[in-house]
């Protein structure tokens, strides 16, 4: 398992991310500690709050809106909510002031002479409405900002380390992806596929595991965002993945029929919505060729809305966070949409989280293993 | 290439339940100050020990400091950093605010 976050700025995964001067790291370790007392110092509290007025109301509705109609009574629910969104925007206000002051430096080092891969990018890209609605998790300018550089790319790269606390592979940030490629050789261990599409790559942070783990291979990567996408080319490159990078939808892409053998995304869906959910499944569908592998990897959250509790926390995150379709996502049917969309041999369950996919676990199944340690995973045959 | 500021204003920030606007700008204004008193003393505490290993601080020395011309200027510059950040909350407000009669009537996405 990759470092935490710590005051050892030399323990870098990557060379292209913004290296935080020493009031900066101590800048952004205040936010991660800020963040942490949040959710294990107030969070806990507004739990018990709501066990209390379930309790004092049983029998009653206890739907999530009831709770959270009585919830808004207690003045600590909004002080909570209101330092969890202001400890947010702290994160990408210290990232942001790093990369800008690094920003040459970053250029240079984006700037690759024989590259790998590629990266191509759309003047007329029509951003989806979803993305343009909210800015996701808060960051300022959103997935699909971008001034011709790649200095967003370098803020959500940052930004989206720290923002998983160093939980999810430290700088690398790349657990989902060697999760999403450990499914693959869990469920699939004879595919050897020659051309792989990640599905919403953002910075490349799952793309370039799909690359180690299947060296042989032709990788893209799609996304919304021209900067992320330079960026993610640039970070690709550094670690020594050639993958190919394009700004499209993952609802329509221009690739042809039956041209990949394996496509997938990681924690893709939660950012899109209900509709495009179902066009991506059936994007997905139309692009692999027959026999090939679809898996989608979301947040291992899914739950029956039996707690009400559970149900309003998760409600308050997309709405405060803005993650346009975290219902949506956590609550869909992903085998029916699937099938749907006309894959056999599908399944859904919990892959449990590897660090690096070709060394395991190999471990998929039913229950959940908790956050961190699974992801949710539905794969189907084309 | 003229490079542009990365953005600081995220698109959609919903009304929080029970929270007046200013409550949440003076609570943001407080995460600003504790996060910049937070990395005044992680700096001056990387200061002090290593002055203390080199032996270069006599005691006394920062109380008797004296800046030129050009340490004041840039004094001065940090300090403006501070007040932009702490209270970046009520510019935000008031710009919202001049906006908003600026331009009634503007379309809003659904």
């Amino acid at each position: 398992m990759s470092e935490q976050m710590s005051e050892r700025r030399a323990q870098l995964d990557h060379p292209l991310i913004a290296v935080p001067s020493h009031d900066e790291l101590a800048e952004q370790l205040f936010v991660r500690d800020l963040k942490l007392y949040v959710m294990t110092r107030i969070e806990p509290v507004q739990a018990r709050i709501a066990a209390a007025e379930q309790k004092a109301s049983a029998g009653a509705n206890n739907t999530a809106a009831a709770l959270r109609e009585r919830m808004g009574q207690h003045e600590s629910f909004s002080t909570w909510l209101s330092l969890k969104r202001e400890s947010q925007r702290q994160l990408w206000s210290s990232v942001a002031a790093s990369v800008e002051r690094q920003a040459g430096d970053l250029e240079d080092l984006a700037a690759i002479e024989a590259p790998l891969g590629s990266v191509r990018t759309d003047p007329d890209f029509a951003v989806p409405d979803y993305i343009r609605r909210g800015d996701i998790h808060l960051m300022p300018g959103g997935n699909a900002h971008d001034d011709g550089s790649i200095l967003q790319g370098a803020m959500m790269d940052r930004g989206g380390a720290v923002y998983m606390l160093g939980r999810n592979g430290g700088m690398l940030n790349d657990l989902r992806g060697q999760t999403a490629m450990a499914h693959v050789l869990t469920r699939f261990p004879d595919l050897n596929p020659a051309r792989i599409l990640d599905m919403g790559c953002g910075i490349g942070t799952s793309t370039v595991p799909a690359a180690t783990c299947f060296p042989g291979a032709e990788v893209h990567g799609i996304d919304v965002g021209a900067s992320m996408l330079r960026y993610a080319h640039a970070r690709a490159e550094h670690l020594g993945a050639g993958v190919h990078f394009s700004q499209q939808s993952a609802e329509k892409t221009d690739f042809e029929d039956g041209s990949f053998d394996l496509v997938f995304s990681c924690v893709m869906f939660h950012e899109t919505s209900q509709a495009a959910t179902m066009a991506i499944i059936a994007e997905s569908r139309r692009l692999l060729r027959p026999g090939g592998v679809a898996v989608h990897l979301e947040v291992p959250l899914l739950h029956d809305n039996s707690d009400a509790w559970v149900e309003l926390s998760g409600e308050l995150e997309a709405q405060y966070n803005n993650e346009p379709n975290w219902r949506g996502a956590l609550s869909a049917d992903y085998r029916s949409l699937f099938e749907a969309a006309g894959f056999t041999s599908v399944e859904t369950g919990y892959q449990a989280t590897s660090p690096a996919a070709r060394s395991g676990p190999f471990r998929y199944g039913p229950e959940s293993e908790g956050v961190f340690r699974s992801w949710f995973v539905a794969s189907g045959v084309a | 290439m003229t490079r542009k500021s990365l953005p600081r204003t995220p698109n959609r920030l919903d009304a929080i339940d029970g929270s007046r606007p200013m409550d949440e700008q003076l609570l943001a204004m407080i995460v600003g100050l504790t996060s910049e008193v937070t990395v005044l003393r992680a700096r001056l505490d990387a200061a002090e020990r290593l002055l203390a290993v080199s032996g270069t601080l006599p005691a006394g020395a920062v109380d008797a400091f004296e800046p030129d011309a050009e340490a004041a200027a840039q004094r001065e510059g940090l300090r403006k950093a501070t007040l932009d950040k702490v209270f970046r909350p009520l510019r935000e407000a008031a710009e919202a605010e001049l906006a908003a009669m600026n331009a009634p009537a503007e379309e809003t996405l659904p």
